[in-house]
């Protein structure tokens, strides 16, 4: 066993822009810092003109209330827009909160992100991004 | 979730306006009509909300106008217009409770980039603030509402500037308190949503803890849990080793690897200044963590994690988030983290029982191997000796035990007889036994029997052992010839020699044998020296008999005759005598079933205390 094991709390983006719609990959906590880091990447991207915005969480453990807040206005800022914003590759415990906490009745989940790609892209298409 | 029902544009907005003055807000119809379908749509608050405050700029002549709402002890923008390009601040200091916009806010509308380079203007309102610029002559010309509720600002009346009279600040003021209501149902709504994340994570926890024994992963997935439910920034999970705290987990940054309160071995928190001012922190006593503990973290909490009242590690936390930045934990995150700090004890008591299984398995395999070796050390059978009947018999009272016998026929003829007992039982026995084995072995080659082999197994045996441990030892060798039997007892019990066709003489007669009619002469073969390892240069001597037909000689343990009852008493030689006496004509293995049968009777079941050891020769008749 590992003595004192210890994870990181800075989150890394990483944004993947595709055809119709942006992939957005994060690695690590998703709190206040991290949500914010989040937010301004996407509304960096909803500037640029993506409708679409799929957040890749393969590489995020961990999440909390205030994180799970920025997401929820990230949401909101879709609808608003009319674009749509996909999450894929949760953990369980973070799918069962995002479903818990309502998230997943605005932003659909996904388990891989070839399923999020087919369906969210065709909406990416329709949207008619100019990215 | 917020919608966009927008509908007419800015410019339609402004144009109607304009025609209907710049200060009378007079709305035409078609207007009213489009606020009165924003009002009856819930999701429409927020473009409700942008509609009116468009009127109400261009009503004013105002070329920007935001509402901020107080949340979380400052103000965040709510809706600007237009609503887009609008550039002021995000977040602007609180209004801590007053109606008169502070100084701190003045700054910030002044500063704010859309409003640089006119003249800005703060109306505040219950739970929030309008910013407008350039300034409107009515918040330059009037003093604050008396009834910020209803928005009234009278001219003529003192106080801070507020927004004034008319049907479209009433309902703009309308709109926004809509607004925060939802607000604040929504805000419960996720309270009450992120409870029962709480719940659900404390189930989860308990399944995993139920369902793995893997401490490194139960501890990370309790401390990430504990974590992000109390949305601290880092966390740490430390065990108690000995004296010791040692760091398992830790996440957010670096934690002193261990932590020591101070204590002797196995103590718990001890009443040293660091151990009381651990104590004190884990019981919520005294906000100040010991220094160690996450080191660089402003706000701690901790919890200790006891099993039956027992310290087997800690818990802590670091760092409370809000969206504006970190600060102290509430009393009421105490409680949800010892509930993760139970878990964890519930996790660790699991992983020690487990481990503790693992070691008593380790334990049974290697005694399993142990008497595996030890039965290839006892002799599988008996040698043909022609002219005589031999059968040797062990039962060890645990799994190996400290009982020994052998019996081999040298090249010449000769046979030799061991009946030895290593004090004590279990493993350390065992071992002795094991090492008497090859000794004996050794130097019966080298030496023969005869007092030289057991002095110097005896030293051996002292230099090699503790100084409780020694072995009483019957070492017999026959002639089978002759019939002549060589024998050195070390202090073991004494070998019974049954005489055929003698009749007992009456000082020889055991309490409780069998009848004079069926009396044998009985001869022993007693002790000729100390146990073998109690001194380091004891003497012994070896003694002769003949044994003539018919003759029995039996070699046993104490495990036979000191086999006990329920009632405590000793089964004793006087019944095994009588045994050897009745059986004493029948074959041995008849005679060592009816001993077998007996003490097993007499024991009644109760567990064999001793190892049973017991050799049986006798010399066939002509």
């Amino acid at each position: 066993m590992k003595a004192g094991t210890s994870m990181t709390e800075s989150l890394n983006l990483t944004v993947d822009r595709r055809d119709g719609l942006a992939v957005i990959y994060t690695e690590g906590y998703i709190n206040n810092q991290g949500g914010e880091e989040i937010a301004r990447a996407a509304y960096k991207l909803l500037d640029e003109g993506f409708k679409v915005l799929l957040l890749n969480l393969a590489g995020t453990k961990i999440v909390n209330s205030i994180g799970i807040s920025i997401l929820i206005e990230i949401i909101e800022k879709m609808i608003e827009i009319n674009g749509k914003l996909g999450f894929c590759c949760l953990t369980p415990t973070i799918d069962k909160t995002f479903h818990i906490m309502g998230l997943a009745q605005y932003a659909p989940i996904f388990d891989t992100e070839e399923r999020a790609l087919a369906e969210l892209g065709e909406l990416g298409e329709l949207g008619g991004h100019r990215g | 979730m917020r919608n966009l029902a927008s509908s007419a544009s800015s410019a339609a907005i402004e144009a109607e306006v304009t025609s209907a003055g710049s200060s009378a807000v007079s709305l035409p119809p078609e207007a009213w009509r489009e606020l009165l379908a924003l009002s009856q749509d819930e999701s429409a608050d927020r473009a409700l909300l942008e509609r009116l405050l468009d009127h109400w700029r261009f009503a004013h002549g105002a070329a920007f106008a935001a509402v901020y709402l107080e949340r979380e002890g400052r103000l965040e923008l709510e809706v600007a217009s237009p609503s887009a390009g609008f550039a002021g601040a995000r977040w602007l200091p609180g209004m801590n409770g007053s109606e008169a916009p502070p100084p701190a806010l003045e700054a910030a509308a002044a500063s704010a980039a859309a409003l640089e380079g006119s003249d800005p203007g703060v109306l505040t309102f219950p739970g929030g603030c309008l910013l407008v610029s350039p300034r409107p002559p009515a918040a330059v010309n009037q003093e604050t509402a008396a009834n910020p509720e209803t928005a009234v600002n009278p001219e003529g009346e003192a106080g801070a500037p507020g927004i004034e009279h008319g049907p479209l600040p009433l309902l703009l003021l309308s709109s926004l308190k809509i607004l925060r209501l939802r607000q604040e149902i929504k805000d419960q709504q996720f309270q009450v949503n992120y409870r029962v994340v709480e719940l659900e994570s404390l189930y989860d926890v308990g399944l995993a803890v139920a369902a793995t024994l893997d401490l490194e992963k139960l501890s990370e997935e309790i401390l990430l849990r504990a974590v992000s439910l109390l949305d601290a920034r880092r966390g740490a999970l430390y065990i108690l080793e000995g004296s010791r705290y040692r760091l398992q987990r830790t996440f957010g940054g670096d934690a002193a690897p261990w932590y020591d309160s101070g204590g002797a071995e196995g103590e718990e928190i001890p009443e040293t200044p660091e151990g009381r001012k651990l104590r004190a922190f884990l019981a919520g006593e005294s906000p100040a963590p010991p220094s160690e503990l996450l080191p660089g973290a402003r706000y701690l909490l901790g919890v200790p994690i006891d099993i039956d009242g027992s310290p087997r590690g800690l818990l802590a936390v670091g760092d409370k988030e809000s969206r504006r930045g970190v600060g102290p934990f509430p009393a009421s995150d105490r409680r949800t983290l010892g509930l993760f700090a139970n878990q964890a004890a519930i996790a660790l008591e699991n992983a020690r029982l487990h481990l503790q299984a693992l070691e008593k398995e380790r334990l049974e395999r290697e005694m399993q191997l142990a008497a595996d070796i030890q039965r290839r050390i006892l002799p599988r059978g008996a040698p043909e000796v022609p002219g005589y009947e031999l059968i040797g018999w062990n039962r060890p009272a645990r799994q190996i035990g400290g009982d020994y016998y052998d019996l081999f026929q040298r090249q010449d003829g000769r046979v030799d007889l061991v009946v030895g007992d290593v004090s004590g039982k279990g493993m350390p026995a065992a071992l002795m036994v094991s090492t008497l084995h090859s000794a004996l072995h050794l130097l019966l080659d080298q030496v023969g029997v005869g007092p030289a082999l057991l002095e110097m197994l005896n030293r051996h045996v002292f230099e090699s052992s503790t100084s409780n441990k020694f072995i009483t030892l019957l070492l017999a060798e026959l002639e089978p010839a002759s019939g002549r039997l060589t024998y050195l007892n070390a202090g073991h019990n004494p070998a019974l020699l049954l005489r055929h066709g003698a009749e007992a003489p009456p000082d020889v007669a055991v309490a409780g044998a069998a009848p004079a009619s069926d009396a044998v002469k009985v001869e022993e073969l007693g002790a000729s020296g100390l146990p073998i390892g109690v001194l380091s240069g004891s003497r012994f001597q070896a003694r002769g008999i003949i044994l003539e037909p018919g003759d029995l000689l039996c070699i046993y343990s104490d495990g036979i005759t000191e086999a006990e009852s329920p009632d405590d008493e000793e089964f004793g030689t006087a019944r095994l005598l009588a045994l050897l006496r009745e059986h004493r004509r029948r074959p041995l293995a008849e005679v060592l079933e009816a001993i077998q049968n007996a003490t097993g009777s007499f024991s009644a079941g109760l567990p064999q205390g001793d190892d049973q050891t017991l050799v049986l020769l006798r010399r066939r008749l002509a």
